[in-house]
Formats: structure tokens, sequence, C-alpha cells
């Protein structure tokens, strides 16, 4: 089993490095066959993995040792419980499906080769992520998926720097070195947080601290608890970290699908699932985070609903579906987090390809606007997004129905009736935005032949085929919803409905159901037969507000970036070498005044030297005996 | 091989003196076996070196001055031996990428000589000699800023020249009243710094030696307000002088702390905690706020080494093995950072003879190979795990934290101003649109160029991935050196706060 | 009765002689004698602290003294021919070669 645990975590960076060789030449379809290759390798590693974790437990394999001093040391430590084996499921599954998509997509890009590295390497850097039995290790994949979405968000990094007046982001390497640098801020709280644990526990593994919580005090738990959560709110791009990911639309669809979508922005909440076992002690900071998700859960749903930029729309509904999972994480319901976090990660990566086949017929036009009627040219896309959008918007019987249902059925279970109601409506708002954007795309009168010169046409059918096993998961995953339950709690929390919430599930789900239809009723009203433009309400405050992100990109920009980057010249020029090098500088002016100014002691006159030479000595005489009469 | 660590020193200077009579012509390729050697040398010296033990190693001993007890003592021990073998490869490498045509003789022979002092500082265990290597660093240095540097080459040189040696009178005061008190207590002479080890002394002794040594050390570091001579003698310096500035020089600073000020005088450092940690900060986010507004590639990578020397500073007064470690480890890694990048600033400003980022914009697209491995490095600048930038960073942040939490978070503030400046540098030279003219038609790296940088991205991956070969017996003779500070500490509130890990693990 | 003070005070008053002798005149061959009378003022004085304490390493130093200002004044004087040869002066106000 060790091989298999080897196999999976290594496959992908094997991609990588092969990948890496050819990143200087022409595209070569073998790099993308090789990944693609070594990628099913290691999803069937991960799939065999989870067969023999379901019938024999966790299995933990330790590498070797990487840093020791002092009294840390940390290990390439990796394990595979039933946590992380439905990660790694989720992730070698969305990245496989990904990859094949790609060779599609990325056909005529002068990066083919470079593209399927980065793409490989991120997989690798996930799965350390979700493999790793200490927070170290954790924190190697975090920073490594940073890094890879850094290079994935700027790989166009050729393009010139635009600027836009509603989207704040000027260029793909600007929105790369943004999200890296909004991550960093949270990594920086991560980072203490380990400083913490360790400090306190004296080791990083999991199941150390794990053992060590009943007997740590409460307020070093809250901090611990906090600091993590902070790491995974960048991550996850919660409130107030979430500019970056709208803005990491920028890069390629795929890596969106990819990395922002299904895998790494779940980080987070794998992080708060992984760390359960804290968070259970700590029910404040629990219902915190439950508050923070529902509230970014409906503030990301907001900004969705006058999105004009398809990959954006789709980008929001992923924030805001992260809201819904550490609501129902910050709710104790750990493995409704992460089955709503797998059945998200297939029919959410389903979307965005599905966007990517949309961009790539109108030569990367993104404004809905400038759509519609597209389903008469590409039924297969309109297809699969309606499905996805389906399965998002939560209807029986796809994916999203059962997962998000329950996560409403937890909030009411809690007593927690603002965030069921918050919830709620958010679920109606999410069907309404999700088809506003198919019917703009692909319903309603033509546009795109006025507004742009594409010829939209589908797109080749191995992608199609190639997106099949999302949809169909997108389609039955629901259904293993108990299997689900079953395998998840061996290690997690089993979360039980009282009898009550038991008695009245039925009213819940046909409630919500109602408001998902009349989301969906709403948005065909509106939009299905054509777009008919609302001057008043686009000019009005609401829709204006929401339309700039609530100005807080703005804000970012006007009151930290901008005052940074002053107060740093300030510094320079002012501070620095106005103030400390004229220092240093006036003390050796001051040495070379003095010294010019004596010179003219040196007459060069001989009975003049005799004269200070008597002075002198007539000084140190003085001193002399000053200094005798004193002591 | 008993007088390792003599050859080690003292090869090439004898090789540097037979330079003069080499052929102008054959001088570059003179240099580069020379320095091969040398490396090797010190490679071997890694490899007889025995890492478990974290004492003194291969010790020679000859006394010059017996009735004032100056001697010829050479020791090496985990701390050192890395610098030791960072310095020569530092120099190897830098000899391989040199471009300068001008005068390539008295450069080879100077680089020689300085390869004398920097290794003879490290391996000194007597006071005086340590001292003498410590000043004649200075000329060969002056030497090569003043003669081959840019356009304020002399303002530069002097500068540096003169600030660092009013540094190191002030320490050479300190040394001379510290073998007083020795005599004053023992009745003999003595220079040797392990012979001042033994040393118990008053804590007002204590301060006063210790604001002596910390102004030598400090302006080497350098440390905030002391570091504005770095960036002249950086922006002025050839490629191969900032490469060893900052891959060595700097790192003689930190190391006189190591060496000197912790195990001699624990008290005092340890109550100099807070004041040094203060200063420290300041280094780190304020060096970098400035960094970030530079316009010249190499100023934004000169003062990126005062915001890491920083870090560096934090992890010595860490006072536990972890941020001793860490901090040694951070010296290492920055020494290969910090010179690779100042050598790839170097191979754009022998293309283009201008460093001004608003010149470049979409290098990426013409010279692939270069962005490439200044990716690499940039991302091991920031601390990238599995990178060798990250080992060092997060051991002295961790080892801090025990001193103070709040402090920690401010100077782990580094991870996010670091990766500002680094990646604002990175978007305006590399990516975007080639907007320049002239910069369509640039090379990408040639294979000298490639020789010397490969190694150093080996290294870079090697030492992130598997950093144990050398954080072990780095970490054997810190533990070492805080047990023994443990010992010695006067104070209880010393010794609460120095930890020694050595007395735990006897428990368990 | 002469004691020892009086032959310091004589030893100072000469040494005063010669020390404004040094101070004021112009004559490079001036300031010799004046040099020479200081170098006697302290022989006298170390002839008389000798024969005081009576230990004779004093009158042994004052004879060093007289060795010494015997030799000065030979390598002086042959500078000095050598420098009127070339300036044709010995006034030191016209000897400000050294002027910084």
């Amino acid at each position: 089993m060790e091989n298999l645990v080897y196999i999976a975590l290594f496959a992908p960076l094997v991609g990588s490095l092969f990948a890496a060789l050819f990143a200087m030449t022409p595209k070569n379809l073998i790099t993308a066959f090789v990944t693609s290759g070594l990628l099913f390798v290691s999803w069937v590693a991960s799939s065999s993995l989870l067969m023999y974790v379901m019938d024999h437990g966790t299995i933990s394999v330790n590498m070797m040792e990487w840093i020791a001093a002092g009294n840390l040391t940390i290990d390439f430590g990796f394990q595979v419980d039933a946590i992380t084996a439905v990660m790694m499921v989720v992730v070698t599954t969305v990245s496989t499906v990904v990859h094949v998509y790609s060779i599609g997509y990325m056909e005529h890009d002068k990066g083919f080769n470079r593209f399927f590295s980065y793409l490989s390497a991120f997989v690798f850097s996930m799965m350390i992520l979700v493999m790793s039995d200490n927070f170290a290790g954790l924190f190697i994949g975090w920073e490594g998926v940073g890094v890879c979405s850094w290079l994935l968000i700027g790989f166009w990094y050729h393009k010139a720097d635009v600027s836009t007046d509603v989207n704040p982001s000027i260029s793909p390497s600007w929105a790369a070195n943004e999200a890296f640098i909004v991550n960093r801020i949270a990594d920086l709280a991560m980072l203490i947080g380990i400083f913490l644990i360790y400090w306190n526990v004296g080791s990083l593994n999991y199941d150390v601290f794990f053992a060590a919580i009943p007997s740590l005090e409460n307020s070093l738990l809250v901090s611990i608890g906090i600091a993590l959560f902070i790491g995974a709110m960048g991550k996850s791009a919660q409130f107030p970290l979430h500019t970056w990911l709208a803005d990491a639309m920028e890069g390629p669809t795929p890596v969106s699908a990819l990395i922002h979508a299904a895998t790494m922005v779940t980080a987070g909440v794998y992080l708060v699932v992984r760390a359960n076992p804290l968070y259970a002690e700590i029910p404040n900071v629990s219902l915190f985070i439950a508050y923070l998700g529902t509230f970014v859960a409906i503030f990301a749903a907001s900004m969705a609903l006058v999105n004009r930029d398809l990959k954006r729309i789709i980008a929001y509904s992923t924030l805001s579906q992260l809201g819904y999972m550490f609501a129902a994480a910050g709710l104790g319901a750990y493995w409704v987090a992460l089955f709503h976090l797998a059945a998200h990660a297939f029919f959410k990566a389903l979307l965005f390809l599905g966007a990517g086949n949309v961009m790539h017929a109108m030569h990367d036009e993104l404004d809905i606007f400038k759509m519609g009627g597209l389903k008469k040219a590409m039924r297969g896309t309109y297809l699969y997004m309606g499905l996805a959008s389906l399965a998002l918007a939560g209807i029986f019987p796809l994916a999203g129905f059962f997962s998000k249902d329950t996560i409403l059925e937890v909030a009411f279970n809690e007593h927690t009736y603002i965030i069921w109601f918050v919830l709620w409506i958010t679920a109606g708002l999410t069907a309404f935005y999700s088809f506003r954007q198919v019917f703009l795309t692909f319903d309603g009168d033509e546009r795109y032949k006025k507004e742009t010169d594409a010829h939209p046409h589908e797109v080749q059918n191995f992608v199609l085929v190639a997106m099949a096993p999302l949809a169909i998961l997108a389609i039955i995953f629901g259904f293993f919803m108990n299997p689900f339950k079953e395998f998840a709690t061996t290690i997690l929390p089993a979360y039980e409905m009282s009898e009550h919430t038991h008695h009245i599930a039925w009213i819940l789900i046909i409630v919500t159901t109602l408001i998902a239809v009349s989301g969906i009723v709403l948005a065909y009203k509106k939009y299905a037969n054509g777009l008919v433009r609302d001057e008043k309400m686009e000019n009005s405050f609401i829709y204006k507000l929401l339309q700039n992100q609530y100005y807080i990109p703005k804000f970012y920009m006007e009151f930290i970036a901008k005052p940074y980057k002053e107060i740093s010249d300030i510094l320079w020029n002012k501070v620095d070498m106005k103030v400390v090098d004229a220092t240093v500088d006036g003390i050796a002016k001051i040495i070379y005044f003095t010294g010019d100014k004596s010179r003219k002691m040196q007459t060069g006159n001989l009975s003049d030297y005799l004269n200070w030479m008597g002075v002198g000595a007539m000084l140190l005489i003085v001193i002399t005996a000053l200094s005798m009469s004193l002591s | 091989m008993d007088n390792i660590l003599s050859i080690l020193i003292f090869f090439p200077a004898l090789a540097g003196l037979l330079g003069f009579i080499v052929d102008k012509d054959s001088a570059r390729a003179y240099g580069i076996s020379v320095a091969t050697i040398e490396f090797l040398l010190a490679l071997w010296l890694w490899m007889i070196f025995d890492g478990s033990n974290g004492g003194m190693q291969f010790i020679e001993m000859v006394p010059l001055i017996a009735d004032f007890g100056i001697s010829y003592y050479l020791g090496v021990d985990g701390i050192s031996l890395f610098i030791v073998v960072m310095a020569t490869l530092m120099v190897l490498l830098g000899m391989i990428g040199l471009s300068i045509k001008k005068d390539i003789k008295n450069m080879i022979i100077s680089l020689l000589f300085l390869e004398m002092t920097m290794v003879g500082v490290f391996l000194a265990l007597d006071a005086i000699i340590f001292y003498l290597f410590w000043e004649l660093s200075l000329v060969p240095m002056l030497y090569i800023i003043g003669a081959w540097g840019g356009p304020r080459r002399v303002y530069a040189a002097v500068k540096f020249f003169l600030y660092t040696f009013f540094g190191s009178l002030i320490m050479l005061v300190g040394m001379l009243f510290l073998a007083y008190l020795y005599h004053d207590i023992t009745g003999v002479w003595s220079f040797a710094i392990t012979d001042w080890y033994a040393l118990v002394l008053p804590f007002k002794y204590q301060m006063w030696l210790f604001i002596a040594f910390f102004f030598g050390f400090a302006i080497k570091v350098p440390m905030f307000p002391f570091h504005t001579w770095l960036p002249y003698a950086h922006g002025q310096a050839p490629t191969i002088g900032s490469v060893i500035l900052a891959a060595v020089l700097l790192k003689m600073g930190t190391y006189g702390f190591i060496r000197f000020s912790l195990p001699i005088l624990p008290d005092a450092s340890v109550e100099m905690i807070t004041p040094i940690a203060i200063l420290s900060l300041i280094m780190i986010v304020y060096t970098a706020m400035i960094a970030y507004s530079q316009k010249d590639m190499k100023q934004v990578i000169a003062y990126s080494s005062v915001s890491h020397m920083g870090i560096i500073m934090l992890g010595v007064f860490a006072m536990n093995a972890e941020g001793i470690s860490g901090s040694i480890f951070l010296m290492l890694s920055h020494g290969v950072v910090s010179g690779a990048l100042f050598m790839l600033v170097g191979v754009i400003y022998d293309r283009r003879h201008t460093k001004m980022m608003s010149e470049f914009g979409g290098l990426a697209s013409v010279m692939p190979k270069y962005a490439t491995i200044f990716g690499i490095m940039l991302m091991a600048s920031v601390g990238l795990p599995l990178t060798i930038g990250f080992v060092g960073e997060f051991l002295v942040l961790l080892g801090f934290y025990k001193i103070s939490p709040i402090m920690t978070l401010i100077a782990g503030s580094t991870i996010i101003l670091g990766a500002v400046y680094m990646l604002s540098l990175y978007k305006q030279t590399f990516f975007g649109p080639v907007t320049n003219q002239e910069n369509h038609k640039l090379k990408d790296l040639d294979k000298k160029e490639m020789m010397s940088l490969l190694p150093l991205v080996a290294i870079v991956v090697w030492l992130g991935v598997y950093p144990k070969p050398i954080l072990e017996p780095i970490d054997n003779s810190v533990k070492h050196l805080v047990a023994f500070m443990d010992k010695k500490a006067k104070t209880q509130e010393a010794k609460d706060i120095i930890i020694s890990t050595t007395l735990i693990r006897e428990e368990k | 009765m002469i004691g020892l003070s009086h032959y310091m005070i004589l030893s100072g008053l000469l040494f005063s002689i010669g020390l404004i002798g040094v101070l004021r005149r112009k004559n490079l061959l001036m300031l010799f004698f004046a040099t020479e009378i200081m170098l006697n003022a302290a022989n006298i004085a170390f002839a008389a602290a000798s024969h005081y304490y009576g230990d004779l390493s004093g009158q042994m130093f004052a004879f060093f003294v007289i060795a010494v200002a015997a030799s000065e004044v030979a390598v002086g004087l042959g500078l000095l021919i050598v420098l009127y040869k070339k300036n044709g002066s010995l006034d030191l106000d016209n000897l400000t070669v050294m002027k910084g």
C-alpha cells in the first residue's frame, strides 16, 4: 500500500518535470499525453487507496526527515485516511479531466508544454497539501499551490496592463501577483498558528496535536483556531481576503476550473475539516466561521447577480458555495462540508469547462450581454452547463441538491435560524444568477452577430467526452450521500439531526426547492427571450454598488496599495536618504570640515609649530597638575 | 592532514601571489582552477568533518607572541564549516561567471586574496587573528569596488571602507579590554576565543563589551541605522563584488555575534534582546518597504539583503537552538540566493548596460531560461517551502516566537513584504509585452552563465528538500553553544530565556 | 647652604630661557643654541638630583645627554649648512615649504 501512496503523490510530479523538459520548445503532444496519463495513474492509485482505506483504515507512511533543529523534527510524513482519500480522489478526478480538456483548449497556445508542466505541478502540491500528516507538510502544499496558482493565473504573462472601469484587474500578471500576496497575508497567520502549536505541543503532527488538545488551555486553542482559520480564509478567499479570486479569472479557463473552483480554494475548508478536533473544542470560533461563511455566501451571490463577465459570475458563485461549506463546517457538520466540497468540485469544474468552451467559441469574449442564442451552435456545451447550473441551484436529483439541502437542514437543526434564512435566500439567488447566465449565453436573440465577429462552433468531440465524467458525477454523486457519510464519519464526528428536524425535513426540502425553482423561473422570464436592458435599474445605486463589488477592490487599491507605495517612496527619498544616510555623511563632513579648518595651523613655519608645542606642553602640565590635585 | 585549515586559508593567497606571473590571457582560467581546488579542499574538509561532534575540530595552534597570549589558532565547527564552504563556492561561481574584461588579472588576484581573508575570518579562533583577517578583507573589496565599479565607485568604496573600519576599531578596543580582563582575572594573557569562553564576567562589563562588539558587527551586518553604506557599495560594485559582499562579507557580522557576543557575554546578550530585536524589526519592515520603491533592480536586491539580514539577527537572538540553527542556515541560503540574484542582475547589465526596471518588460518572452532561473531564485528569496529560503526563515521565526509572539508577527510580515517587492520587480521586468525595441534581440543565457547559475539552482532545490546534511552538523554545534550559554549565564532571567535543548533531551 | 631647590630653580630658569629662545628666535642656528641651553638645564637638574639621592645613574644620564647633544649638533649643523647653501638664509619665516 505504501507504494500506492507514493505513486498517487509523485506521478503528477514526474509528469510535471517531464513536461518542464519541453517547456521552451514548441508544442509537443507527448507532454500532454504523459502528464494526463500519469494523472490517470495517480487517480487509479487514489481510488484504490480509497477502497483500501474503506476496508482497513488509515495508512501512514514516513518518507524521510525534512527539518530537524533543536527539539523540532519535521518529517515528510503522509497519511491517507477518509478525509484525505476523498480529497485525493476529488483532486485527481477533476485534474485528470482538466488535463485532457486542456489538450483541446490550449491547442494553439505557444506555451502548451509549459502549461501542462505547471498544471501537474499544481496537482502535486495539492496532493502534498491533503496527504501530509503534519502542519509543516500542509504548509508546503499550501504555499506550493499558491505558487502554481501564481504561475497559472499569470500564464499569459505577455498581456499588457489594461485598466478597466469595473474590474480592478489590469493584466494576468497583476492578478497573479495579487493572488500570491493576498494569500501570503493569510499564510503569515497560519505560520503563527503553527508556531503556537509547536511551542505548546512540541510537535507539528496532526495526531500528536489532536491528542494534546484536551490538556491545552481554551484561550490557547482559540488563538490557534483563529490563526489557522485566517490561513484558511486566504486560500478559500473568504471576506475580506476575497478579491483575488475574481481577478484570478484572468488565467486560462482550465486553470479556473481546477484551481479556483474545484481544488485549491477548497483547501481552507479541508483545513477546518482536518482540524475538527480543534474546532469542536472552541464553539465560539466555530460559530464565527459559520456566520462568516453565511455572510460570504450571500455577499458573493449578490455580486454575481449583476456581473456581466461569464467567468466572474462563476467565480462569485464559487465564493458563495465556499461560504456554504464553511457554514457547515462551522456548525460542526464536518462531513457535510466535505460532501458539499466534493459535489461542488464536480459540478463547478464542469461549469467552468463549459464556460471555457463558450470562450473559445466567442474568441475570448466574456461579456454575456454580447452572447445569446448559442445553444444552436453548441448543444453539448449547453447541456453540460445547464446540468451543472441545475446542480448548483440544488435541483433534485443532482448532486447539489443533496449537499446543499443537508447544509440547510444542519443550520435549522442548530437553531441558528439566521444562518438558515440567509442560506435559504442565497439558494434562491444562486438559482437566479446561474440561470441568468445560462439563458443570456445560450437562449434568446443572437446578439453576438451584431456585437462581435465570432462564428461560434462546438468544441472537438474528445473535449466533450472528457467532460462527461464530471457530468455523470454531478448527476449521480448525490445518491452516494449515505455511503459517503458512513465512510467519512469513520474519523469525522457523526452529525445527527435531532428528532424534530427529522420530522420536518421534508418541509425544509420543499421550501428550499421552491425558492430555487422560483429563482430559475424568474431568470427564465427575464432573460430567456432576449436581453432587455433596464437603464434605470442599471444606474441605480445598488446595481452600481454590486457591479463595483461594493467598491472593495477600489478601497484596497486606494487605501492599502497606493499608500503603501507612497510611504515606501517617502521612506526611501526622505527618511533613508535625507535622514539616515545624511547623518552618516554629516558626521564624515564634520570630520572633514574640522580638518580643513585646523589645516591653517600648519603654516610651514617652524617657530609657529614650536609655539603650538609649547601650548600643548603647558596644557598637559596643567591637566596633570589638576588631575593630581583632584585625586 | 592536520593542517587542512591553514592550507584552506593560505592556498588562495599563495596562488594569488603566483598569479602575478601568470599570463594575462590565461588569468581567468588560472583563477578558476585555483578556486576549484580551494572549493574541493573545502568539500573535503566537510567530508572528514565529524558532524555529530558539536565542538571545535582540526584545531591548529602555534604561539606567535607568547607573552601576550597571541597565537595562530584555528579551528572549525558546524557553525563556521558551511560558511567556509559557501564562501569558496561563491568565489568559484563568481569567477566562472566573471564578465569583466578590464584588468582581469588584477581582479583574479584580488579575489584570491579576498578568499583568503574570508576563509580566515571564519576559521580563526584567536581574536587577533580574527581581527587581522576581518580588517584585511576590506582591502581587496575596496579595490574591487574602487577599480571596477560604476560612476560613483570611489565614493562608495571609501564609504564602505571607512564605515566598516570605524566599527571594527571599536570592536578592537572591546577585544583589548576583554584580554585585559582575562589577564586581570587569571593572571595570564590570552587572546584565544576559547579561553575567553571560560570567563565569567560581571554584568556591567558584559554590557560595555557587548556594545563595543556590537558596533563592529552591526555595521558589517549591516543593521539599521548603520546600513546606508550597503546600497552604495552594491549599487556601484561590479557584479562579482556584489556577489561576494552579499554572500559572504555580510555574514561576518552575524557570525561575529554568534562566535563572540553570545557565548562570551550571555547575560548581556539576553539583556539586549529587545533593543536588537527592535532594530531587526525596523530592518525587516523598513528596508522591505524601501526595496519596493527602488527603480534599480540591483538596489532592490541590495535592500532585500538588509531585510533578510534582519531575520538572521532575530534568529541569532532567539536564544534557542531552533532560532540560532535557523539563522545560520539562513545565512547560507541568503548567501546562495542573493549571490545568484546579483549574478542574474549582472547578466542583464552585461547585455543592456542598465539596471533600471523601467527599461525592461516582457523579458520572459525573450529570455525564457533567464526568466526561469530568476523565478526560482525569486521564490527562494521569498521563502517558498521546498526551496532553501524556507528552512532558515521558518526556523528563525519559529525560534523567535518563544521570545515574543508580537515581534514574530511583525517579523513575519517579511513573507508578505518580500513577496510584494520581489513580485513587483518580476512583473515590471519579465511580464507584459516587450515595449523597448532594444530588448527584442537580447540573447538568452549563454553557456558560461548557465555554468555559474545552474549549481546554485541545484543547491536551492536540494537543500530545500533535504537540508539535513547541513542542518544536522549546524544544529549539533548550536546545541553545544546553547547548552554552554545556559550553563554560563549568571542571571536567572538569562537562564530562563536561554532554552538548552540538550538538557531537555536528557530529562526525556 | 645651597640645596637641591636652588639647583632646581637654576635649572628651571635656564630651561625657561632656552624655551623662550626656541619659541621666539627666528634664526635656526639660534634655535640650536636655545636647545642646547635646555639640554644643559636638564643636565644640571640630573646632576643635582643624582647628588641629592646619592644615586649615580642621574649623572650617567647627564653624560648620555651630553653625548646625544654633541651628535645632534654634529648632524644638525651639517644639515644647516646644506640648508643655508640651498636657500641663502636660515630665517624660519622664509622656510615655509611645508605650509598645509
